[in-house]
């Protein structure tokens, strides 16, 4: 009677759920019909016949449309890890310098705090673009020695130039995600029990012996499950680089589904692009996890 | 007397001075880093100051008042949106000092639900009042409006999934998985954008859904998911004798989830609920580049007009500012809703 009642209602709830598909799938095979457009992948192979201005690897516009989402993978990858170390360190030393002893400190930790996670980060990112880069004219080279360029073109450094788009971008979503990151930070310490901190001065280490020895390593099986979700978070959040023109894996579908119409071709491969980069960043970070449990126990 | 107090007063001071000079100057190191800030402090207000005062144009800001608030909502009708805002904001002064009548405060909820179809009367007119198309709404207004109805509209959808991934069917449990990872997983940008461009392909040729209500649904989507998986936490911290308990009171299955559990987790979840609405107020501003005039689109849309041109701090340090009280009072609000709920419960 009660396995009976399960299926039936597992039944139910499966022809809904199907049913619903189905009519959903039908009304999009009929309107790709319509459109005279059809679902395949072939159009791939063909050339994109845009340019990328920025593209790690060679890119021309007679290259295929695969190679152009692979240079947005590539332009995404660059910004994601590329701000995932900055944001890590800047919310790190923000998230100490809330927990630490200097008031004024704390004061302007938790005020950066507050005024970075109660603004949207779209504002911030054009802020960055528009008011940071942009806003340098030509003739406000800031040079030294040719060694070191920023322009509102970009900044040069011995011979590796960043564009304006890329710097917005990492900047933006630097500043944005460290505030998330002090705060998991600052749990993370907090979750240290305050003997510790009596301890170790007790014992005559310094403080900030104290701190990287005794305090970091047991807040960092509070810190990392938060520090995932924000990585996971910052990885979404770098879609935004649409923005301000930074032509990441998002921006280069946006531009093919406008020349080719192929939404939803477009749309299952940014699916499948996002479910992988958080599998592997989820992964990664669990690794870090195991490290870090594991040197607990026997260190 | 008085002169009790002013020594103890002075003590007092005394004391906090002590305090002060051993956690700002308690060696060189602390020293030097505390002068730094304070000179860094002084010239960044310094700066400020001299750019809020005399160097911004804030001309960009006082003449398109009325377009930041309510988009290109016909001039003449612009009272609406604003009746609407003005109650919204009333309830909350209400919510948080107002009166503690026992019918006010019963009738609350249903108050703050009660704005979401007044505010949709109100825009789209009917009844009474001349009608006006979903385009034409924008700024301040738009923004609320789409934050208001995805939450309201996320919530029970959410707490069905949160529902349907602790259920025993496997089946059931499986579905909903797989939706809630996967809307975990992308981008909110790509859901809206699904919403923009794909909602059309997936309907019958003739229906139409308009932008605004395919935005809210998007934001449903995406937003429901993250709420399941609060509410789900909510669910896995209510013991599991309570069940028993309930079991052995002879309340069936749907009596359980309504009386018993849904209370709880929802009590528990509230906090994370909340921030959830915050963030979503914040990310109404991507339908900005999906083609809303919401807030952040007015702004880009006057930055566009070349009477304003290059003017981007001004816009964007106000658009900041508004973005950042409407948050800061969602935050009061929401700190004051969950002060009340912890009351309740120790009432039990």
């Amino acid at each position: 009677m009660k396995i009976n009642k399960k299926s039936v209602l597992q039944l139910g709830v499966c022809i809904i759920f199907f049913g619903g598909l189905g009519i959903l799938i039908n009304n999009l095979t009929i309107n790709l019909i319509r459109t005279g457009l059809g679902f395949n992948f072939t159009w791939l192979f063909k050339p994109a016949s845009f340019a990328l201005a920025e593209h790690p690897l060679p890119y021309t516009s007679s290259d295929s449309y695969a190679w152009a989402i692979f240079i947005g993978w590539l332009n995404s990858l660059k910004v994601i890890v590329s701000s995932l170390i900055l944001a890590t360190f800047l919310g790190t030393l923000i998230g100490l310098a809330r927990t630490g002893k200097n008031f004024l400190l704390g004061i302007i930790s938790a005020g950066y705090i507050t005024v970075v996670r109660q603004t949207p980060l779209l504002l911030q990112l054009m802020f960055w673009y528009f008011v940071g880069f942009l806003s340098l004219n030509d003739n406000m080279f800031i040079q030294i020695k040719n060694i070191f360029n920023i322009s509102n073109e970009g900044i040069e450094f011995s011979g590796l130039t960043f564009s304006s788009e890329f710097l917005a971008l990492f900047l933006g979503l630097s500043v944005f995600t460290s505030a998330y990151i002090a705060e998991v930070i600052r749990g993370g310490i907090l979750s240290v029990s305050g003997g510790q901190w009596e301890a170790f001065r007790s014992l005559g280490l310094s403080e900030r012996e104290g701190i990287t020895r005794i305090i970091i390593p047991q807040a960092l099986p509070a810190i990392i499950p938060g520090l995932t979700s924000q990585y996971l978070n910052l990885a979404k959040n770098s879609t935004l680089a649409i923005a301000v023109g930074y032509s990441d894996i998002y921006a280069i579908n946006d531009t093919i589904i406008n020349q080719t119409g192929r939404a939803i071709e477009c749309f299952i491969i940014l699916l499948i692009s996002f479910l992988l980069l958080n599998l592997v960043i989820t992964n990664t970070m669990e690794i870090m996890n195991k490290l870090t449990l594991k040197s607990k126990k026997y260190g | 007397m008085v002169k009790l107090c002013s020594k103890i007063d002075m003590n007092y001071i005394i004391f906090l001075l002590r305090k002060l000079r051993k956690a700002l100057f308690s060696n060189v190191f602390n020293t030097v880093i505390t002068l730094l800030i304070i000179l860094f402090i002084s010239l960044a207000c310094f700066q400020t100051f001299e750019w809020l005062i005399f160097k911004a144009n804030w001309k960009v800001v006082s003449s398109n008042i009325p377009l930041y608030a309510f988009g290109s909502f016909p001039s003449n009708e612009q009272w609406r949106p604003a009746t609407w805002i003005i109650s919204i904001l009333s309830l909350s002064m209400l919510t948080l000092c107002g009166p503690e009548w026992k019918w006010l405060r019963k009738n609350l909820l249903i108050a703050w639900v009660g704005t979401i179809p007044l505010g949709l009367y109100l825009l789209y007119g009917g009844f009474g009042l001349s009608p006006v198309m979903s385009r034409h709404w924008g700024g301040l207004t738009l923004t609320i409006l789409l934050t208001a109805c995805s939450s309201l509209l996320s919530l029970p959808f959410g707490i069905v999934l949160a529902l349907f991934r602790q259920s025993s069917l496997p089946l059931v449990y499986r579905l909903s998985s797989i939706y809630i990872d996967i809307m975990r997983a992308v981008p909110l940008i790509s859901v809206l954008f699904f919403g923009q461009l794909l909602i059309p392909l997936f309907l019958p040729a003739g229906i139409e859904i308009d932008r605004v209500w395919r935005a809210i649904l998007a934001f449903t989507l995406f937003v429901s998911a993250y709420i399941a998986e609060d509410i789900r936490g909510g669910l896995q911290s209510i013991p599991k004798t309570q069940i028993e308990a309930a079991n052995s009171l002879g309340l069936n299955q749907y009596q359980i989830i309504r009386f018993i559990l849904i209370p709880q987790a929802l009590r528990i979840a509230l906090p994370a609920l909340t921030n959830q609405s915050i963030g979503l107020f914040q990310n109404t501003s991507l339908m900005a580049i999906l083609g809303l005039v919401e807030l952040l689109g007015v702004g880009r849309s006057i930055l566009a007009n070349p009477e304003f041109i290059g003017q981007y701090i001004e816009v964007y340090v106000w658009l900041a500012c508004v973005y950042w009280m409407v948050c800061t009072i969602m935050a009061v609000l929401a700190r004051h809703i969950e002060k009340r709920m912890t009351i309740n419960q120790s009432n039990f």
